[in-house]
């Protein structure tokens, strides 16, 4: 059954295989740039709690040549879905094509076929994925510096949810071609399915996974425990009115708006709460994907003839 | 185990949604035999096929193949089935040798000998794509696949409908000749009864779900005459046989009888009939009027 799923496999996998050759040849030369400036800037010492008067001027420099590149391959949290609703395409092909009926009558079970199916398809997703996080982890470590690793587009692609991810849009392509039995139209759902999801969760989710920290302090200095977090939500107030409210966004690094006397109340996720979330968030899609590729294969051993 | 018996179905259902596809079917399918199940398109044969392969479970009643459950004992069952589907699906975009290699690497017992040599005497390549061989050609690769399994039962869905007379006759030759030489069991649908005398030896005819003539095609042939006389009432002879179609003209009658031993009486000139004819008969028979008994007929015709 291994070399039958690879076989039947293989256009698929070659094609995930081009699309991680397309990604490197896009991020390697500009992530050496990237961290050629990084480092020539030195741009690590500005990152201190206590910077250097010249820093401003070396980040925004930094920022002005690199952040619309940073902020573009965002979109690249895409490339998981794509992967994952690719590799389910073999699977939907035998039901489509009919050649599922040869298979279940050569002399394996259709158990064995299923897990021989879906198994490779796993598999295959996730190798796919621990190369995507290589390549992402390699290529945001500036901007992680700079930003922290919870700024959604580093969290987004330099953890285990993206093994999650794309194990997430597998499962779901699966599930809608074991019922569909129609490859185009199954994997298109998937894709726009993985990209609702994939906003539920960060827009609507994510914060509230781990229980985020309150805290409270004075002045216009930022405290150390904000370090590369992620605020959810800032007020500042002084003499009893309001200066500051409500804003939630990534962490400023620098003077933030304010009095000397103001009182500031900060909720936020901490930069030591990125293993946490991640394993939470990787545990929500695995276990959805679980679900799916259970009910994916129930159906297709029980209803399909 | 039952060795005489190949497929063995008692009170055989099967339900999709409101609708029977195959409603109490029993019959006994001996081994060794070469078996034609008849009847027109949505009858049920490709269900009872499914069935008898373990692809569907029964809604109810019970289906043995060599005395096992295909679906409960399906590790046993499947490697003793060689099974071709309606339209003989294969993978397109896999070469003949790569076809090959997935039949050996999903059955034990696989042959490469006999699989080599049979795609040799189709003249194909084993470079050559599943996608780009003529439809007979696939047929006869999907055929190969099956063969090299070294199955004790061969079951056939509706293998010729889609191929041309040449082609048709071929296929039906390659069967013909693993079963003189492997000497196993086949079960081949069709609604083309032509040929099938030439191949078959045992008979099974199914019309809306149901079966309605079974047995050997050599005993079914002998036991059915066509009675010709004067106009007159079949009921004389409905006495002592079974009178399967009556047809009248003005002056004469023509009776299709499944006769319980001789016809005596003088007034009837008897003929022999050949199966096409008996087929039809049933199937006209069961349908009981003269239209749907024209659309049968044409069905089979095709």
């Amino acid at each position: 059954m291994t070399w039958v799923s690879w076989r039947l496999e293989r256009t698929e996998a070659l094609i995930v295989l081009g699309i991680l050759a397309l990604l490197a040849a896009l991020l390697v030369p500009t992530g050496i740039q990237m961290a050629d400036a990084y480092h020539r800037d030195g741009l690590a010492a500005c990152l201190s709690v206590n910077p250097g008067p010249t820093c401003g001027n070396k980040l925004g420099d930094f920022r002005q040549h690199f952040q619309s590149l940073i902020d573009l391959s965002n979109w690249f949290t895409l490339v998981p879905g794509l992967i994952g609703v690719l590799l389910a395409a073999p699977f939907i092909f035998d039901l489509e094509h009919g050649t599922y009926r040869l298979a279940w009558t050569q002399s394996i079970t259709r158990d064995r076929w299923l897990l021989g199916k879906l198994g490779s398809a796993a598999v295959a997703a996730a190798l796919a994925a621990g190369a995507l996080i290589l390549l992402f982890t390699w290529w945001r470590a500036p901007s992680v510096h700079l930003d922290g690793r919870l700024d959604t587009g580093n969290y987004d692609s330099t953890g285990i949810v993206v093994i999650g991810y794309t194990l997430f849009a597998l499962a779901l392509a699966v599930a809608l071609g074991a019922i569909w039995r129609r490859a185009a139209a199954s994997l298109a759902v998937a894709f726009v399915g993985y990209f609702a999801a994939r906003v539920f969760v960060d827009v609507l989710l994510r914060d509230h996974l781990v229980a985020p920290v309150k805290a409270t302090y004075r002045g216009t200095q930022q405290p150390s425990f904000l370090y590369n977090a992620h605020i959810l939500s800032l007020r500042g107030a002084t003499h009893g009115h309001e200066i500051l409210g409500g804003s939630s966004g990534p962490a400023q690094k620098f003077a933030t708006p304010g009095m000397n006397s103001a009182v500031f109340q900060v909720v936020y996720q901490p930069d030591s709460h990125f293993w946490p979330l991640q394993l939470t968030e990787t545990a929500i899609f695995v276990g959805f994907a679980a679900i799916l590729i259970l009910f994916a294969s129930w159906w297709t051993r029980q209803r399909t003839s | 185990m039952n060795d005489t018996v190949a497929i063995r179905t008692s009170g055989l259902a099967k339900r999709y949604g409101s609708r029977w596809a195959l409603r109490d079917c029993t019959l006994e399918i001996p081994s060794g035999s070469v078996t034609a199940l008849v009847g027109p398109n949505g009858a049920g044969k490709t269900t009872l096929l499914h069935l008898v392969i373990g692809l569907v479970e029964p809604t109810s009643g019970a289906v043995d193949v060599f005395g096992r459950s295909p679906r409960r004992d399906a590790k046993e069952v499947l490697p003793r089935l060689g099974f071709v589907a309606q339209d003989h699906p294969l993978h397109r975009n896999l070469t003949i040798a790569d076809t090959l290699t997935y039949g050996r690497k999903l059955n034990p017992s696989w042959n490469k000998q006999l699989a080599v040599s049979r795609v040799e005497r189709l003249g194909l390549s084993m470079r050559q794509k599943v996608g780009q061989l003529s439809g007979g050609q696939q047929a006869q690769v999907a055929l190969t696949l099956a063969l090299a399994k070294q199955p004790q039962l061969l079951v056939l869905d509706e293998p010729v409908a889609s191929l041309d007379p040449l082609a048709r006759r071929e296929f039906l030759n390659a069967v013909m000749e693993a079963v003189v030489e492997e000497g196993i069991t086949v079960v081949l649908s069709s609604h083309i009864v032509a040929e099938l005398e030439r191949v078959c030896d045992y008979l099974v005819t199914l019309a809306d779900g149901a079966t309605q003539l079974t047995g050997s095609i050599s005993q079914i042939v002998a036991s059915h005459r066509l009675l010709t006389g004067p106009r007159s009432d079949a009921a004389g002879v409905a006495r002592a046989h079974d009178v399967i179609r009556e047809s009248h003209t003005e002056r004469q009658t023509t009776l299709l009888v499944r006769a319980n031993g001789h016809v005596y009486d003088s007034r009837w000139e008897q003929h022999e009939v050949d199966l096409e004819e008996i087929v039809l008969a049933y199937l006209g028979y069961q349908s009981g009027n003269g239209a749907a008994a024209t659309s049968a007929l044409e069905m089979v015709r095709s």
